[in-house]
């Protein structure tokens, strides 16, 4: 082995230590390196592009489902005010008035990634824009029902009766419309009122008489006399 | 600024046109590196050749400091890249299936297809056995499907299911493909020596 070639070997040996030294140092400077937020929340771009795409909008007929299966990770959030929320609310709903989204008392209901939270109001405009601000703000998981109380109602509770030319799917919605509404409590009182009046029916059932036209009798005949 | 095209800095219609030129330089340097060779690469399992661990692990490294480094200076926005999803069992099982082949053939998908460029008559049987494989995935679908889409953990990163940070990781990773290229050394001193 000539000296060239030791010296050449040795070389090569410590190419790879001061590779494997540079990797290190480079990868240990990225741990050193101060950390800066660039954004509080997500970038602007990114968040416009959330907010044109409708991937945040659930159907009421997905939310009525969730509902009814009562899937425990659904956090609906009423963003109306409190006095809306009292006279009518969904199920198990928590209210956040939209003017309140971000007090302290509210803040972790929506800042979490446990649950799947789902915002709804009136029509689809406060849930909108609570969702935009939490969005902007980097909080995930949040969802919008479509449509809001009002498309509920038009679709759940009071589902419109399809019209004959229309396929069969349609109907086979109506149905399930009409079944989930009664989950919630709507068509349950008609049902009852049915139910009496066929119970009425049953026990007294009217008395159908029948018209006996008595036959009119022969009169025997007199014999006349004459003979 | 980056990644170019979700940014709008490039049109859409570059993708396939950079993802030919990145294919070909990559199929370059597998040659390059005597990767369509079979002998090379079931190396790894017996023990007298780990280029293939190191060359790949190396890459990978480089890669993510390179991108951490360009997202600390506002040149690209880790964000914006697409993850590919976890799905968790599936991955398992055909990691499995796919170290089974590799040892077998010799081959992993895109160095058979390097064999086949230069004629090596492996390399052309291992993408022929490539195809059928392909073809029983395809037709078995519908029975397999529920493996394939069942365990789906979305766009997690090592970082988001450890809890650690990603610069720390990038860190003790590092640290660790050192180690296991020292360990790959001192394992080759202790093998026979193969020459092919």
């Amino acid at each position: 082995m000539s000296k060239r070639y030791k010296s050449k070997k040795f070389l090569a040996k410590r190419r790879y230590t001061i590779l494997a030294i540079t990797l290190i140092a480079l990868a240990g400077g990225l741990v050193l390196l101060p950390k800066h937020i660039a954004n509080e929340g997500i970038k602007p771009e990114l968040f416009v592009k959330n907010v044109m795409s409708s991937e945040r909008f659930i159907s009421t007929d997905l939310l009525a489902e969730k509902l009814v299966n009562i899937d425990p990770s659904v956090l609906l959030i009423d963003t109306r005010s409190e006095k809306e929320f009292n006279e009518f609310a969904l199920p198990n709903a928590i209210n956040i008035p939209l003017k309140n989204l971000l007090d302290d008392d509210y803040i972790g209901f929506i800042d979490q990634d446990i649950y799947d939270v789902i915002l709804y109001s009136n029509d689809s405009f406060y849930a909108n824009q609570a969702w935009m601000i939490g969005n902007r703000l980097g909080f995930k998981n949040m969802y919008v029902l479509e449509g809001g109380l009002n498309k509920w109602f038009s679709t759940i509770i009071n589902p419109k009766y399809p019209e004959e030319t229309m396929p069969r799917e349609a109907f086979e919605l109506y149905n399930l419309r009409k079944a989930t509404g009664m989950f919630f409590g709507v068509g349950v009182i008609d049902i009852e009122r049915e139910r009496e009046t066929t119970k009425k029916i049953k026990a007294k059932p009217k008395p159908v008489k029948k018209k006996v036209t008595p036959k009119p009798k022969k009169k025997k005949r007199v014999p006349e006399g004459g003979c | 600024m980056g990644p170019l095209i979700p940014n709008e800095l490039i049109p859409l219609e570059w993708n396939f046109i950079i993802a030919i030129l990145i294919g070909i330089a990559f199929g370059y340097i597998l040659e390059a590196s005597g990767f369509s060779s079979s002998r090379k690469l079931t190396g790894v399992f017996y023990g007298y050749d780990f280029a293939v661990l190191k060359v790949f692990f190396t890459a990978a490294i480089v890669a993510v400091i390179g991108l951490y480094y360009l997202d600390y200076l506002n040149i690209i926005d880790i964000s914006q890249l697409y993850i590919q999803p976890t799905y968790l069992w599936a991955a398992i099982i055909g990691g499995v299936i796919m170290g089974v082949g590799f040892l077998a053939g010799g081959f992993c998908p895109g160095t058979s297809l390097c064999a086949v460029a230069i004629g090596k008559i492996d390399g052309i049987v291992f993408v022929i056995g490539l195809m059928i494989g392909v073809f029983i995935f395809s037709e078995s679908f519908s029975l397999i499907e529920p493996l394939v889409t069942s365990s789906n953990l979305g766009h997690i990163t090592l970082s988001e299911s450890l809890g650690v940070p990603s610069y720390w990781l990038i860190l003790i990773i590092t640290i660790i493909a050192i180690i296991a290229f020292a360990f790959s050394d001192w394992v080759r001193s202790k093998v026979k020596k193969v020459f092919y």
